[in-house]
Order: structure tokens, then sequence, then C-alpha cells
């Protein structure tokens, strides 16, 4: 019962965290990352590889870069720096030049293209195999199949979610989420107005990068396995549906959509009982993930949690006590 | 293609526009191709400082293409633009922009989703939280810039009638409400030269005036003003000189009055 409840705890984590950085870049910057699963990706392999002992250990039975058996936090902080740096030549390629509906088409197929050529560069990541045998952070000193363990790891988990959530809280209700949300209405019209709209998108996508590579350190940390079948293109599609079923532009939105879509979207469907044959159920899945999303795009495309409206105080305090301003001619 | 014309000169609008006057923007021979389309083809002007230009013509004379080629929404397939002395032709919108080149749209481009208060505190500049990492430091790092500039926009939409409507959604606002909030915005950069895209265009006739009242009433503040507009009455009162575009090159400039005079601007637009 505690694996299972930690296993829950701990994906709703890691889901949590992707649908904040999907909140963040799509909900509130209008950026269509339908590579997102690419930068999870990038932080589990690399905290893998980092964490793990050289391919020669453990019998050479699977062959990967790096090993360089380091430990934690560091490949954790690996993680979430790969992912952040993954970002920028991304975003150079993509978001620069082409307009938001071909970018999704582009990162779409950069989706594709990435878990192409993990499967069929074994020497790269032990391509279709993928990595086992992950070490679990600080393992060597403590038990990791002991249920303090699990908790213990399970809380850290949480606590890194709720971190997160409070930077993407500072991040929405600042002048620069402002800034962010203009671009997503008119981009255009953002930079006639002195908004610099390519860094705006650089920063958001290099803070979800890292926010995704630090989910997938989490992710692998826990599971201790990673290989392509676990970040195909459409685990994307179920993390933008729960940020489209919870809210788009809200934090607490991208947390309840986390924990109704893939957290409790997918456990429910876990005690259906057998029918049909065998891959019924899973293919239903997928089919309810797409009516879900059309529901509320058609319903309410703003989710069950809107961006909420900003509403300023009738005047500011420091004119109320009667404090002179001065303008920035 | 464009037809081969002469551009009229109308002769000096006013006796205040005199050679020595500085011009504060100025486009040499720029032209702006769309794979053959020539939409603007070696356009001249000088905008004056402190003064409403006007930029008449047909419908697809170029108007709007030439001012988003000056205001760098569009890059100039050829020729320069310089504003205040400097040569901007090669600076991006957004440079251009903070500089104090800032324009309106031909259609409404407001920010639907924010309210009418934040679609003019999105284009404030110089505030401290204004960047990610300002963003990371948190509310007291940048609660002084918010405040003033909630207070200045504040102050815009008292002159411009606004204040009732400061936490609505822009897309609930009329026609010519979004219009006005997209000047009010625009003032927010404090701008020298603003470039207005016919801001009245769709707009019920009440705004119309309310318009040229502003436009006007900023002109005599120091603002240069150069619009796009086909409400000839309110170019006639609010613009000196007026310039006159069609098929993609200037065929005239001067005062209304001297424009109405030449048969080959008349039968280009004024009748037209």
């Amino acid at each position: 019962m505690t694996y299972y409840l930690t296993t829950v705890l701990v994906y709703a984590a890691v889901d949590i965290l992707a649908c904040l950085a999907i909140s963040l870049q799509f909900g509130v910057s209008g950026i269509v990352n339908f590579s997102f699963i690419i930068f999870q990706a990038a932080g589990a392999y690399t905290a893998a590889v980092l964490s793990l002992p050289s391919d020669s250990a453990n019998g050479g039975f699977q062959t990967y870069i790096l090993g360089l058996n380091l430990s934690f936090p560091i490949p954790w902080i690996g993680a979430t720096v790969v992912g952040a740096l993954l970002a920028p030549p991304i975003g150079l390629v993509v978001l620069r030049r082409l307009r938001s509906d071909y970018q999704a088409i582009a990162m779409l197929v950069l989706s594709v293209i990435a878990s192409l050529v993990v499967t069929n560069t074994p020497a790269f990541l032990d391509g279709a195999a993928g990595l086992s045998l992950v070490p679990q952070p600080l393992s060597d000193k403590f038990n990791p199949y002991s249920d303090g363990y699990l908790w213990a790891y399970t809380i850290g988990a949480l606590v890194l979610a709720v971190i997160v959530f409070f930077i993407a809280q500072r991040v929405i209700n600042s002048p620069y989420g402002r800034s962010l949300r203009a671009m997503r209405e008119n981009e255009v019209a953002a930079n006639a107005l002195g908004k610099n709209a390519v860094a705006l998108k650089m920063t958001v996508f290099i803070v979800g990068g890292a926010i995704a590579g630090l989910s997938g350190a989490i992710l692998v940390g826990f599971i201790t396995t990673w290989a392509p079948s676990t970040w195909l293109y459409p685990e994307t599609l179920i993390l933008f549906a729960a940020v489209i079923v919870g809210g788009r532009g809200n934090n607490y939105g991208a947390v309840l959509g986390a924990l109704l879509v893939p957290v409790g979207f997918e456990e429910a469907t876990r005690y259906l009982p057998p029918f049909g044959p065998p891959g019924l159920i899973p293919a239903l899945e997928w089919v309810c993930i797409g009516g879900l999303i059309l529901g509320f795009l058609w319903f309410r495309p703003r989710g069950v949690l809107p961006e909420r409206r900003r509403v300023f105080p009738a005047r500011p305090k420091a004119l109320a006590a009667g404090e002179q301003h001065a303008g920035r001619d | 293609m464009p037809v081969e014309t002469d551009v009229v000169d109308a002769g000096p609008a006013t006796p205040q526009q005199m050679p020595a006057e500085r011009p504060l923007l100025v486009a040499s021979h720029v032209s702006r191709h769309f794979e053959g389309v020539r939409a603007v083809e070696d356009v001249s002007i000088d905008v004056l400082p402190g003064r409403i230009t006007g930029l008449i013509g047909p419908n697809g004379a170029g108007k709007s293409t030439f001012l988003a080629v000056l205001a760098g929404t569009l890059p100039a397939s050829s020729g320069t633009i310089t504003f205040d002395g400097h040569d901007v032709t090669a600076l991006p919108a957004f440079r251009r922009a903070r500089r104090g080149m800032v324009r309106t749209f031909q259609l409404p481009s407001e920010f639907a989703q924010l309210t009418v208060l934040e679609n003019l505190l999105a284009a404030a500049p110089h505030n401290r939280g204004d960047s990610l990492v300002g963003a990371l430091l948190g509310r007291r790092y940048w609660r002084a810039d918010e405040d003033r500039l909630v207070e200045q926009a504040r102050v815009l939409l008292e002159r411009f009638r606004m204040s009732a409507k400061e936490s609505d959604y822009a897309s609930s606002l009329s026609g010519g409400q979004k219009r006005l909030v997209e000047i009010m915005r625009a003032l927010m950069l404090r701008p020298r030269l603003l470039l207005l895209d016919e801001p009245m265009s769709g707009v019920h006739p009440s705004i119309v005036g309310e318009i040229a009242d502003y436009c006007e009433a900023l002109r005599d503040e120091g603002l240069t003003i150069l619009i796009v507009e086909h409400e000839l009455h309110m170019i006639e009162r609010m613009c000196d000189p007026v310039i006159v575009m069609a098929q993609g090159s200037v065929i005239g400039q001067g005062t209304m009055a001297a424009l109405r005079q030449q048969r080959e601007i008349v039968d280009a637009y004024l009748v037209g």
C-alpha cells in the first residue's frame, strides 16, 4: 500500500511540475510546445547517466554515455540545467521565425525525431531498451525499498512541486507575467510597444525546460528506468489536456488538471474490470483524453479554474499616503 | 505595378513650415515589395515635429504598409528611415518603440484577455518587475514602479474618460473604446512620434470627433503624429501637411486646401 500511495503521489508531483511548466509556456505565453516531453526526457536521461556508474558496470548489459556515478543532488541539478540548456537551440530554430501554429507542428516533429534518434542510436542512451538500474538518490546511505525512504522521496518531490508552484506564481503575478500574457494576446502589438517577444518567449521556454528537466529527474529517480517508450509524443498531449481542463494561465488550474487527468484519470481506469481484447482499455483512455480536450475547448475553453482577472486596488498605497509620484519623462 | 506619377508639391502648407525646421522622421526612398508586388515604391517623406501629418490615399495605396515599415513591423526592402537623426532602418519594431516611435494598428489589436488598465500597464517601460529576474525577486522589488505606472495609467484613463472601464476585459469594449485603449497604450511609452493607422475606422461618429480632439491636444503638448485615415474632414481639420499616396507612391503633399486644387490628386482620391 505504501508503494502504491507513494507512487501515485510522486507521479502527482511530477505531473504538477510538468503542468506548471506547460501552463507557463502555453497558458500564459501562448507557446504551443508540443515537444515538451523531450525536455522531461532530457532531464531524466541526464539524471540517469550522471548517477549511473560506467556502462561497463553491471556486466555491461546496457550502453550509454557518461556514467559518472555522481551523488545526489548533482544529477538532479544537472537534469534541471540540461532541460534549460535544451531550450535555446530549439527556441532559436522554432520560436524566432515561425508563426505559432507552425511552431506547434515543428515542435511535434522535433519530438518524434528525438525519439527516433535515441531509439536508433543504442550507443548513446541504450536505444529502445532504455536505461535501467538507475541508482536512486542517496540509495548508498539509505535502503531505497524501505517505507521511510519511499515517504521521504515522496515528500521531497512534493516540496519541490510546491516551491516551483510559488516560483510560477511570482512569474504570472508580476509585470513580466503581464508582458507574457500581452504577447500571447497579440505578439505583433506587443512588439510594437517595445516588448522583445523573442526574448520573452525564450526566457519562458528556458524556465519551462528547467522545470521539465527537474520533473524527469524526479521520475527516473523513483522508477529507476527510462526508455523511449516512456516519452512518446502523446505524453505531451496528456499534459496539454490537463492544462486545458484545469485552466490555462492559472497555476491552481494547472495543479488541478495534473491531479484530474494524468493522475486521476489514469488511476481510475486501473480499477475497470477487464473487457474486450487486450489493449482496448488503454486505447479507450486515449479516446477519452481526446474527447476531454475537445469537450473543454468547446464548452469551457478557459478550463475549470480560468485565468483570474487582475483588479487593482482603488489607489496605490503610496499615493493614499499623499506621496508625490514623479513620471519618467 | 506602380504607375509613373509625378509628386505634386502643393507648396508650403503654412508659414511655419520653414526649411530650417528639422524633421523628426525622414523616410528616404523607402520601398517594400512582397514577392514582386510593389506595395510601397520609392517613398520619401519628412515628418516635422510638433505637427499632425496626414497620410491619405485610396484603399491599396500602401499607406498601412508604409506605416508598418516606418514602425519596423515590416522590414523595408530598400531605403532608409531616420528618426531624430539616427538611422533606425535596421532596428526591429520593439527597439524603435523604445526610442519613441510607437504605432497603433488598422485592425483592433487590444490585448483581449487583459483588463483595460492592464493593457496600459503592459505597454509601460521602466518597470523593474518586467523581467524574469525582477519577477523572481518578488513584489517588494517592483512594487514602487508598479504603483507609479498604475497612477500614470489612471491619469490617462481619466483624461480619455475611460476610468469606469479600468477593470473590464479589453475584449468587452466597443470598437471606439478599443481605439482609445490603443492610443492610451501607446502614450504609456511617452512616445515622441505616434503612428496612428486609421484610428477612426469603424468608430461611432461621436468618438471620431473625440479622437481628433485628443490628437490635437497631444499635438499642442508637443507630440508629433503621423496619421493614416480616410475621414477626410478630420484630416483637413487636424493635419498639416497631408501626404497623398496612390499605388505605392507619394503623389502629392501640402494642405488639404492646396491638394484639392491638384487635379491628379482629386482624380486619384479626393473624389474617388
